[in-house]
């Protein structure tokens, strides 16, 4: 192979050395010789490529994709409301960014033993979901018997989660938000899909959502007892910086369930950047967006609501947004949630722990202010605009991406 | 085929979605094969697919003509996307990192699935010609195409000469190439 023709294939191989790539690109602005060579070379690789085993896509990430073309919805009247222009007055950079595991507990503190058993029990069997529901599993080729043979064992999930909220958690508060966010977080959502994934009536999109749910669950509950898995934590606390496209790519167009309740998700404002800097801090936020969507999810009018993670509009700071559409009742559920009116009240009550959750991990994301001046300070709240619920959260942005690896 | 391609383009820069569902029902199918043949993961090479389609109608100016064919193009970035995205996999799998996912899977599983494989008979065709390549020109070009090692690299792993591996891979790739000439008399 001549000397030209050899480089036009390491260059669209991707393996040409940084310089010669250059002098190649500078051939190419002048050379036609160059320019044939390389869309020779593209094409013998296009040939490569077609000799892949044909494998095909569902239906669903097409619809994605499609999704995606929609114009994004536009946020400039609520980030120039009167509440984000507050959090934009107070927000301040810290000395030191938290980088989660705050809100970590020995599992061994839970005074009941039966409840530290069955949520022993339960990450052990979301240990043994995980690779069944993985990108390289059977199930994701199509083949369910494996995967469903797993989820018919009894108890299911649900149950599982049902049996640990009949128990009532005394014990001291961070005790009793370590199991409050192990139970109404992602849980209910992985709950609802290993249901719906043991009948007939699934898509392939939901082993895909099954999958991703399992994950984050198994890093919330690390995140959360420290002693449930401590070889995986130590994993987990190692600096690693986690992008927004992870979880765009895990809520873009996925279908959110709290318990009885669906909804199907938009996103279109997910900039591009790391969120955060070790996976135990990465799991607090991921908790924080599942307790926002499942305040908003079953109180949308139309079933729709979106998750969006806008940086820059309020300097040092990254805003994770809720919005949906809702009616004037719905909307005073959700302010008397935030605001802690009535929390003892039944219908509600697993409502207010999803936001009080929110306010301590923000109490520790913040730890220069109190709770109450950082609500007055807007870094989180819930606001009404044209017929939409907005809730949000402000989590301090990464200043310099440092040399740890990425996630 | 190459001015259908180009004018498929120009609607899509144009802002024209039914030009854009065109190129994904045309090349979706084969950019997720190949992927899938790389990363071995139904989701990640999901990631890929999506992640291309997004750039192309958000900033369809990432391709022009200059670059070649458009189809050419696409694969040729969706199998560097897919490397891109295997070697992170790598690194962190050779960091020891015990990822709950990742420690259970091995580097490229054969899959006995329910995978229904409906292919054009083109794909079908290059599948079948890769297939019966020689052992070690398919060797070298599974190395070099499928898993991103450079010449050096593959020559150091089967102990060839570099002389070798390059010959082993323009043998291959012309073998490919005349298969395809001859389907396409």
């Amino acid at each position: 192979m001549d000397t030209l023709t050899q480089k036009a294939l390491d260059y669209t191989l991707g393996v040409l050395p940084k310089e010669e790539s250059l002098l190649f690109e500078a051939m190419l602005e002048e050379n036609d010789e160059a320019r044939n060579s390389l869309a020779q070379a593209q094409e013998d690789c296009a040939n490569l490529a077609l000799s892949s085993k044909p494998k095909s896509l569902g239906k669903e990430v097409r619809s994605r994709i499609l999704e995606n073309c929609q114009p994004s919805l536009c946020f400039d009247s609520f980030l120039s409301s009167e509440s984000i222009q507050k959090l934009h007055r107070n927000f301040s950079r810290q000395d030191e960014r938290y980088q989660g595991g705050g809100g970590c507990v020995p599992l061994k503190e839970i005074q009941s033993l039966q409840v530290q058993d069955e949520l022993y029990q339960l990450y052990e069997d979301l240990l043994v979901l995980s690779p069944l529901v993985a990108g390289d599993s059977n199930a994701a080729a199509g083949d369910m018997s494996g995967l469903q043979k797993v989820l018919h064992k009894s108890p299911s999930f649900s149950q599982s989660v049902d049996s640990l909220l009949s128990h009532s958690i005394e014990d001291d508060r961070p005790v009793a938000q370590s199991v409050q966010r192990s139970l109404l977080s992602s849980m209910p959502s992985l709950s609802f899909f290993s249901d719906r994934l043991k009948g007939d009536s699934f898509a392939m999109g939901d082993v895909r959502r099954l999958f991703y749910l399992c994950r984050d669950q198994l890093k919330i509950m690390r995140a959360s007892f420290g002693d449930i898995d401590p070889p995986r934590l130590v994993e987990d606390e190692k600096l690693r910086l986690h992008s927004a496209g992870l979880l765009k790519t895990k809520w873009w167009g996925a279908e959110h369930a709290y318990f009885s309740s669906q909804g199907k998700v938009r996103c279109g404002h997910f900039f591009d950047g790391p969120v955060t800097e070790r996976c135990v801090e990465f799991a607090e936020y991921d908790a924080n967006m599942y307790c926002l969507a499942n305040l908003l999810s079953p109180r949308s009018a139309n079933g729709e609501f979106h998750m969006e993670l806008i940086k820059d509009a309020v300097p040092d700071c990254i805003l994770a947004i809720a919005k949906a559409e809702t009616k004037k009742e719905k909307h005073e559920e959700i302010e008397e949630i935030v605001h802690g009116i009535n929390p003892l009240n039944p219908p509600f009550q697993n409502d207010q722990v999803l936001w009080n959750l929110i306010e301590e991990s923000m109490t520790r994301a913040h730890q220069h202010a109190s709770l109450s001046e950082l609500r007055e300070a807007c870094l989180f709240g819930c606001q009404r605009m044209e017929n939409s619920t907005y809730l949000w959260f402000a989590w301090p942005a990464i200043e310099n991406a440092h040399d740890g690896a990425e996630a | 085929m190459q001015k259908i391609e180009n004018e498929v383009w120009e609607r899509i820069h144009n802002g024209d979605i039914s030009a854009f569902e065109e190129l994904y029902d045309g090349f979706a199918k084969v950019m997720f094969s190949l992927s899938i043949e790389i990363l071995g993961d139904r989701w990640e090479a999901e990631e890929v697919i999506q992640d291309i389609f997004s750039i192309l109608w958000k900033k369809p100016e990432a391709y022009s003509p200059a670059k070649g064919k458009f189809s050419s193009w696409l694969l040729v970035l969706t199998r560097n996307r897919s490397i891109d995205r295997y070697r992170s996999r790598k690194r962190r799998l050779d960091r020891g990192e015990t990822d709950e996912i990742l420690s259970s899977r091995p580097d490229q599983m054969d899959k006995n699935g329910a995978e229904k494989a409906t292919a054009s008979d083109e794909h079908e065709h290059l599948h079948r010609a890769f297939t019966h390549l020689p052992e070690e020109q398919r060797r070298v070009i599974e190395l070099s195409y499928f898993k991103g090692m450079n010449q050096q690299e593959i020559a150091k792993r089967l102990d060839l000469s570099l002389g070798t591996v390059k010959s082993r891979t323009r043998l291959a790739i012309e073998k490919l190439r005349n298969s395809l000439s001859t389907l396409r008399l």
